[in-house]
C-alpha cells in the first residue's frame, strides 16, 4: 500500500496517522485533557501544532483555545506528549504508547515530585479529591482496616498544588514543574474583561477582585502554561515567563533549543552552565549567532 | 589556387525503388543537364553504397567537377556520408549539397508520380542554385579534454564509467540521490535467471567506488552545462549531507542513537528510515547523511560519532565545476502511481499496489523481511493478481509500451508460486504478452508450467469489499469473449515507466531534445541510438525509453564506446558553419550596438566599444542568429549566406510560385519532422519547397519579403517548440520576436494572413507536420491563384523598394578554390 497520510477528528479526540504497509504511526490528542495552553505549539520542531482562540460568543464564558495538528507536518517525535503538562498527548508506533525522543535520551521527561503519605490520613477525609481542579484524585478508605489509599493520575498533573495547601494535616508534598512569573497589569485590562481567567483549568489562581472588577492572580497554584496568555487580548496586560523546568537529566541540543524556547535564552544557558556543557553552549552560541545578525 | 567557374555534378539515387518506384529519375536527370554550370549528371541504384560513391569520386577527377550534388534522402542522414566522398577525391566537402528528394518527395507523395517528379526537380534546381555559390571552408579544430562526466548511477550509468575508467580515462560520476545504483538496487530478484538483484549489482557499485578512475559526485544536481565537444564546462552543486565524506567510516552508530524516523522514499515509503541514516544497507558511496527537514538538532549523533567527528551541522552546499570531454546521460526513468485513475483505487483501497511496491515486499531485506503480507489485515494473500498496461500502451495516458512490465510480472508470479506453492493463485491480467529476446519465451512458459492463470483483458473496473477488503476485478476475458469477474485478496498494478520528473530540465541544461512521450530523443532511431544531436552527448538506458537491464547495460557499455571516439583523440573537428562579422560593415565602430552580442544564445560574440564584434569562433554553435539580427547585415554565417538562401528562394519561385508553400525549416525540429513524415509515409499535398536552416533564428526578416517578392503562394517558418526545445537554447524565441512584428505589417500591406506561418514541429510529429501541409495547401486553394496573385502584385514596389539593397549587391561571386 503505498503511504497514507490522514487526519480524523471528534469531540473527544483529534488523530494523526502516518500508515505504511506494515508500520503504523499515531498521534493522539485527547481534547477533553487538552486545556489549549502554548507548550506543544512553542517547542514542536516541525511546527506542526497551531493554537487558535476561539471565537467568543456573546454572553458566554471564553473558550480555551484549540489545538491542532498539521498532519503533513508532524514526524511524530513525541516531543510533544513529553512537554503536555496535562497527558493530553499520545504517540504510538504499531499500537505501543511510545515518545521516541525520550527513549533516545533526545528530550527530558517532565518530573512530578508528588510525595502523600496515606498512612495518616483521616479514613472520613477527601478534601484533596474534592479540590482537585482536574478530578485527578481518588480517596478510598477500606472499612475493615481503615487503611486509606490516595490514587493520583500523575500523568495528566500539572502540579498545581492545590491539594497540598489544602490537605488539613499537611501529608501531600508537591514540587511544580513550572516555576516563574505571571503578572497582570490591571491598569491595561479593558474593563469587563476577564478572558483569562475563562481559561484558566486551574480555579482560583486567578480571581475578579470585588474593589475594582479586575482580574488579579494568586500565583501559588500557576501551573505557568500560558493559556491565558493566548486569549488575552491587550498586548501589554498579561505577562508570562517561565524560570525553570523540572525534569530528568538529557544532553540533547533539541532540549536546549526548547528550553530556550519556553523559558528565555539567559534561563537556558544558565540550566547549561549549571551542567558545564562547554562544548553544547558553543554549539548553541554558534546556532544563535545569524539569528543575532 | 586557380579561380574556377563552378562546375556541377548532379547524381541521383534510384534507392532501389524507394526513390525510383515513384519518382521518373531520368526526367529529373534529363532536367538537371539543362541547369546552369552542371556538367556532368548520373544515377545510381544506390548513390550511398561503395559503387555508388566511387562514381562520384571517379566523375570529380574525370569531369574537373567542383561542385557535386546528390539528389537523394535527407541530408540529416546522409551528409556526412557525401562529404567525406568529396574529401576523398580532393573536393573541399563543403562544395556538397544535397537535394532530398525521397523524404520530401517520393515517400510523401507516392500516390502523384508525376507532381512529385516535377518536385524533385525543383528541389535538385534549388540545391545547384545553391551549390553553385558554395565557398570552400576549413573543418576547425579544437583541443579535446579527456574526461568523462556521466549523469545518473543506475546500471546503465554504472556501465558507461565503468567501461571509460577501464580504457584509462578519468570519470564523473554525478548522481543525484545518496547513492548509486537506481532501480535495480530497489529489485528482488531479475528475470530471466531469477538472481538476486542486488547480489549481482553491488559488486559493481563497489568497484565504482574504488576505481581510481571514478569519482563518485552524489546527493549533487547538475547546474548547467557550458562548451561544446571536447570542451564542456560543467557546474555542479553538491547538497550537504552534513556528514564529512572523508571522515564517515559507515558505521552507522549514529543512527541506532537517532530519536526522528522518516518514511524512505528508496523503499517506495513502504518502510521508513533515520533523520540520519543511509537509504539501504549496500549503498555506494557509503557515506551518511542527515536529513535537516526532519532533524530535530539533539546532537545524540554528533555524541555516537564521538572522536571520528564527522558530523558537521554548518555544511553549506558547494557547488563545483568540472571540465569534461564527453557527457553521458543516463538518468532512468520513473515509475508511473495511478493515484489519478479511479479505475484501480489506487491509494483507496489498502490491497492494491504498484509492482515497484511489490518488489520491496518480497524482497527478503524490505519492509516486512520479504514476507508478502496485505497492509488491510497484515495476513497473506491467497490469491494474488497482475494487471498489466497499467497507463501504458493507452491512448489517453502513455501511448507506448513500457517494455519490461511483462517480464517482471512473469518474474513476480513464478517467485510467489514457488515461495508460497500451493497456498497461492496467481493470475495475471494482460493485453499482449511480449517476451522476445533470450530466454524470455521459456520463462513465460516456466510461468504457466507453474499453473500461473493468464487472462487475457483489460480491466474495466475494481471492487472493494469493505468487510475483508478483498478486491473484484472487472474485466472483458478477450479469449472468452464475454465479462468476468476474478476476486483477488491482494492486486497487482504493473505501471508505466515514465521520463524522469526533471527530464525537461536536463533536457534545457544539455540542450538536448525529448520526444513526444517525454523521453530523451537519440539522433537517429537505427544508427545513431545513443547519439543526442549534440555533439558529444550520449545518452544510455532507461532514460531514451525504458528498458530492461541487459539492454541497459549494453547501451552503457556502447555509450562508453561513443564517448571514447572522442576523448581518445588529441583534438576534435567541427563543422565551419560559423559566424563572421565583416569588420568594414559593422556599425559598432561608430555608434553603440552589440545587438549580435546580445542575441547570440551562447554568449560567443564580443562587441567592444568603439570596435567592430568579433565571433569567439570555438564558442559559436552555428546557429546563425546573429546573421538574421544584424541591422547592418555584417554577418554572415559560412555555407548559408544570404546569397545563397537568396538563390535558393529565387529557384524555388521560379515557376508558379503562387501554387507555392516556402518553407524555410530549422534542421532539428521542423526539417526533422519533416522527414520523419516522409519515414512514416504520411502523404500530403506536394506544394512545399523546403530550404533547410540550422535554426530558425537564421530565418532574416528578408528572406520572408524576398518569398512574397518572388510571388510565394505561402511562407512557412519551421521551428521547434517553445521555450525549451530549441537546439540552441533560444533560437526558436529570437525568430519569434522578430516575425511578431513582421507578420502585422504585411497583413497592413494586404498580405491575407494565412499567408504567412510560424509553425512548431518537434521531430518526433510526422504527423503534425503532414496535417500542417494538407491544412495549409487547403487554405492556399480557398484563397485561389487570383487573390493571391493580386495581392502579390500590389505588394511587389513597396518588397521591390525594401529589398533594393540587397538584390542588387555585387555580381555573383568568382570563388576561390581552397
Ligand atoms: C517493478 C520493476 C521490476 C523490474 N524487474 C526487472 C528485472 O527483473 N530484470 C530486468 O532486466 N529489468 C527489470 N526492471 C527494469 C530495470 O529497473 C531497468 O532496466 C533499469 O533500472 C534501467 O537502468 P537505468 O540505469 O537506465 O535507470 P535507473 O535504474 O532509473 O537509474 C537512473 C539513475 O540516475 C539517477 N538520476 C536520475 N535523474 C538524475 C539527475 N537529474 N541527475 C543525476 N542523476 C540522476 C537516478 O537517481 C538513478 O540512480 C524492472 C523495473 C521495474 C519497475
Ligand atoms: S541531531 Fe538529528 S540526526 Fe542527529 S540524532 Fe538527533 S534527530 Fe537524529
Ligand atoms: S548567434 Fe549563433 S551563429 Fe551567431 S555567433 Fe552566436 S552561436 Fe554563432
Amino acid at each position: 500500500m503505498p503511504m497514507k497520510i490522514q487526519k480524523t477528528g471528534s469531540d473527544t479526540q483529534l488523530v494523526v496517522e502516518r500508515i505504511h504497509h506494515a508500520k503504523n504511526y499515531k498521534l493522539t490528542l485527547d481534547c477533553r485533557l487538552c486545556v489549549g495552553c502554548e507548550l506543544c505549539s512553542l517547542i514542536c520542531p516541525r511546527e506542526a501544532i497551531s493554537v487558535a482562540k476561539q471565537p467568543k460568543k456573546d454572553g458566554q464564558k471564553t473558550q480555551h483555545p484549540i489545538i491542532d495538528v498539521d498532519e503533513v507536518k508532524c514526524h511524530y517525535c513525541g516531543i510533544c506528549t513529553a512537554i503536555c503538562p496535562y497527558g493530553a498527548l499520545h504517540v504510538t508506533i504499531d499500537g505501543n504508547n511510545i515518545a521516541s525522543v525520550i527513549e533516545k535520551e533526545s528530550f527530558p521527561q517532565l518530573i512530578r515530585e508528588i510525595t502523600v503519605d496515606a498512612t495518616k490520613c483521616p479514613t472520613d477525609c477527601t478534601e484533596c479529591e474534592e479540590i482537585c481542579p482536574l478530578d485527578l484524585i481518588k480517596v478510598t478508605s477500606d472499612p475493615k482496616t481503615n487503611k486509606v489509599t490516595i490514587e493520583i493520575k500523575e500523568e495528566q498533573c500539572p502540579t498545581c498544588r492545590k491539594c497540598e495547601i489544602k490537605c488539613p494535616e499537611g501529608l501531600i508534598r508537591i514540587r511544580k514543574i513550572f516555576t516563574g512569573k505571571l503578572t497582570i497589569r490591571q491598569e491595561k485590562c479593558p474593563t469587563n474583561c476577564q478572558d483569562c481567567l475563562d481559561v484558566c483549568p486551574i480555579t482560583d489562581t486567578l480571581y475578579l477582585s470585588e474593589k475594582d472588577g479586575k482580574v488579579y492572580v494568586n500565583e501559588i497554584f500557576c501551573t505557568y502554561c500560558g493559556a491565558c496568555k493566548i486569549v488575552c487580548p491587550e498586548e501589554q496586560a498579561l505577562e508570562l515567563s517561565r524560570s525553570t523546568i523540572h525534569h530528568t537529566p538529557v544532553r540533547s541540543g533539541a532540549w536546549n533549543k526548547a528550553l530556550e524556547k519556553l523559558t528565555s535564552t539567559t534561563e537556558m544557558t544558565k540550566e547549561l552552565r549549571g551542567k558545564g556543557r562547554k562544548k553544547t553552549m558553543e554549539a548553541v552560541k554558534k546556532r544563535l549567532e545569524p539569528r543575532a545578525k | 589556387m586557380v579561380d574556377e567557374q563552378p562546375r556541377v555534378g548532379v547524381f541521383v539515387c534510384h534507392c532501389g525503388l524507394n526513390i525510383a518506384g515513384v519518382i521518373d529519375v531520368k526526367a529529373v536527370i534529363e532536367y538537371a543537364r539543362t541547369l546552369p554550370d552542371v556538367v556532368f549528371t548520373k544515377d545510381n541504384r544506390y548513390t550511398c553504397a561503395d559503387p555508388g560513391q566511387d562514381e562520384i569520386r571517379k566523375a570529380i577527377k574525370e569531369h574537373r567537377l567542383n561542385r557535386v550534388v546528390v539528389a537523394a534522402c535527407s541530408p540529416r542522414m546522409h551528409e556526412p556520408t557525401f562529404r567525406k566522398t568529396c574529401a576523398e577525391a580532393d573536393l573541399n566537402p563543403f562544395f556538397f549539397e544535397m537535394a532530398n528528394i525521397r523524404e520530401f518527395s517520393s515517400w510523401c507523395h507516392p500516390n502523384t508520380p508525376k507532381e512529385a517528379t516535377e518536385k524533385a526537380k525543383e528541389i535538385v534546381r534549388m540545391a545547384v542554385a545553391k551549390a553553385r555559390l558554395l565557398q570552400p571552408l576549413k573543418e576547425i579544430e579544437v583541443p579535446v579534454t579527456n574526461k568523462a562526466l556521466v549523469i545518473g548511477g543506475g546500471i546503465a550509468g554504472i556501465n558507461s564509467a565503468l567501461d571509460l575508467a577501464e580504457m584509462g580515462f578519468r570519470v564523473y560520476l554525478l548522481e543525484k540521490t545518496e547513492s548509486i545504483g537506481g532501480h535495480m538496487a530497489q529489485l528482488d530478484k531479475t528475470f530471466p535467471t531469477l538472481d538476486c538483484s542486488i547480489c549481482i549489482e553491488g559488486p559493481k557499485m563497489v568497484d565504482v567506488g574504488r576505481h581510481p578512475n571514478i569519482d563518485i559526485i552524489s546527493y549533487a544536481d547538475l547546474v548547467s552545462v557550458s562548451g561544446y565537444v571536447g570542451n564542456f564546462k560543467v557546474k555542479i552543486r553538491k547538497n550537504p549531507r552534513y556528514v564529512i565524506h572523508e571522515d564517515c567510516t559507515g558505521c552507522g552508530e549514529c543512527k541506532e542513537v537517532c530519536p526522528i524516523e522518516y518514511p524512505n522514499e528508496w523503499d517506495m515509503n513502504m518502510g521508513v528510515r533515520k533523520a540520519i541514516s543511509i537509504p539501504f544497507e549496500q549503498a555506494v558511496p557509503l557515506v551518511y547523511t542527515l536529513n535537516m527537514d526532519h532533524c530535530i538538532e539533539c546532537y545524540k549523533c554528533i555524541d555516537a560519532c564521538g572522536a571520528r567527528q564527522a558530523i558537521n551541522f554548518d555544511q553549506e552546499p558547494e557547488e563545483i565545476e568540472l571540465d569534461v570531454g564527453a557527457i553521458i546521460v543516463a538518468t532512468g526513468f520513473d515509475i508511473y502511481l495511478p493515484y489519478d485513475d479511479p479505475l484501480y483505487g489506487y491509494g483507496k483501497y489498502d490491497n492494491v499496489i504498484t509492482a515497484l511496491e511489490f518488489e520491496r515486499l518480497i524482497l527478503a531485506a524490505g519492509p516486512t523481511g520479504g514476507k508478502v503480507i496485505r497492509a488491510s489485515d497484515g495476513e497473506k494473500p491467497h490469491t494474488v493478481a497482475f494487471i498489466q498496461c497499467v497507463g501504458s500502451r493507452n491512448l489517453k495516458k502513455f501511448e507506448y509500451c513500457s517494455g519490461f512490465c511483462c517480464m517482471y510480472a512473469l518474474k513476480n508470479a513464478i517467485l510467489l508460486k514457488e515461495k508460497y506453492k500451493r497456498d497461492v493463485e496467481v493470475y495475471v491480467l494482460y493485453m499482449d504478452m511480449r517476451t522476445p529476446f533470450k530466454g524470455y519465451e521459456e520463462f513465460y512458459k516456466r510461468a504457466r508450467d507453474l499453473g500461473v492463470t493468464f487472462i487475457r483483458g483489460r480491466a474495466s473496473h475494481i471492487i472493494e469489499d469493505p468487510d475483508k477488503n478483498n478486491l473484484v476485478i472487472r474485466a472483458e476475458d478477450m479469449t472468452l469473449g464475454q465479462p468476468i469477474e476474478l476476486p483477488a485478496e491482494m492486486v497487482v498494478l504493473c505501471t508505466a515507466a515514465v521520463p524522469r520528473s526533471d527530464a525537461g530540465e536536463m533536457a534545457r541544461i544539455l540542450n538536448i531534445s525529448r520526444g513526444t512521450d517525454g523521453f530523451f530523443m537519440e539522433s537517429h532511431p537505427k544508427l545513431k541510438p545513443i547519439d543526442t544531436p549534440v555533439d558529444g552527448v550520449f545518452v544510455a538506458g532507461s532514460c531514451q525509453a525504458p528498458k530492461d537491464i541487459p539492454y541497459s547495460v549494453s547501451q552503457g557499455s556502447g555509450a562508453a564506446a561513443r564517448a571514447a571516439t572522442i576523448l581518445s583523440k588529441k583534438k576534435w573537428k567541427i563543422e565551419p558553419i560559423v559566424a563572421e562579422v565583416n569588420a568594414d560593415l559593422c556599425k559598432n565602430t561608430q555608434a553603440k550596438c552589440g545587438i549580435c552580442a546580445q542575441r547570440c544564445p551562447y554568449g560567443s560574440i564580443e562587441a567592444l566599444e568603439k570596435q567592430p564584434a568579433k565571433v569567439i569562433t570555438a564558442m559559436c554553435h552555428g546557429c546563425g542568429t546573429c546573421v538574421a539580427e544584424c541591422p547592418s547585415d555584417a554577418i554572415t554565417q559560412n555555407h548559408f549566406t544570404d546569397e545563397q538562401i537568396f538563390a535558393q528562394i529565387a529557384s524555388a519561385l521560379e515557376e508558379n510560385p503562387e501554387g507555392k508553400i516556402l518553407g524555410f525549416l530549422c534542421n532539428w525540429c521542423c526539417y526533422a519532422g519533416a522527414d520523419l513524415a516522409g519515414t512514416s509515409r504520411f502523404e500530403y499535398p506536394p506544394l512545399i519547397r523546403p530550404v533547410r536552416v540550422m535554426c530558425s533564428g537564421r530565418v532574416d526578416k528578408d528572406f520572408v519579403l524576398e518569398a512574397f517578392r518572388k510571388g510565394a503562394g505561402m511562407v512557412l517558418i519551421g521551428a521547434c517548440h517553445l521555450p525549451y526545445d530549441c537546439h540552441y537554447i533560444s533560437g526558436n524565441a529570437r525568430m519569434k520576436a522578430r516575425m511578431d512584428v513582421l507578420a502585422p505589417m504585411l497583413e497592413k500591406l494586404g498580405l491575407s494572413p494565412q499567408r504567412f506561418k510560424v509553425e512548431y514541429v518537434s521531430a518526433a510529429e510526422g504527423l503534425k507536420f503532414a496535417e500542417l501541409m494538407k491544412e495549409m495547401a487547403a487554405q492556399l486553394q480557398e484563397l485561389g491563384p487570383d487573390k493571391v496573385k493580386a495581392e502579390n502584385a500590389k505588394l511587389k514596389p513597396i518588397l521591390d523598394r525594401m529589398l533594393a539593397k540587397k538584390t542588387q549587391k555585387k555580381p555573383p561571386q568568382i570563388i576561390q578554390k581552397a
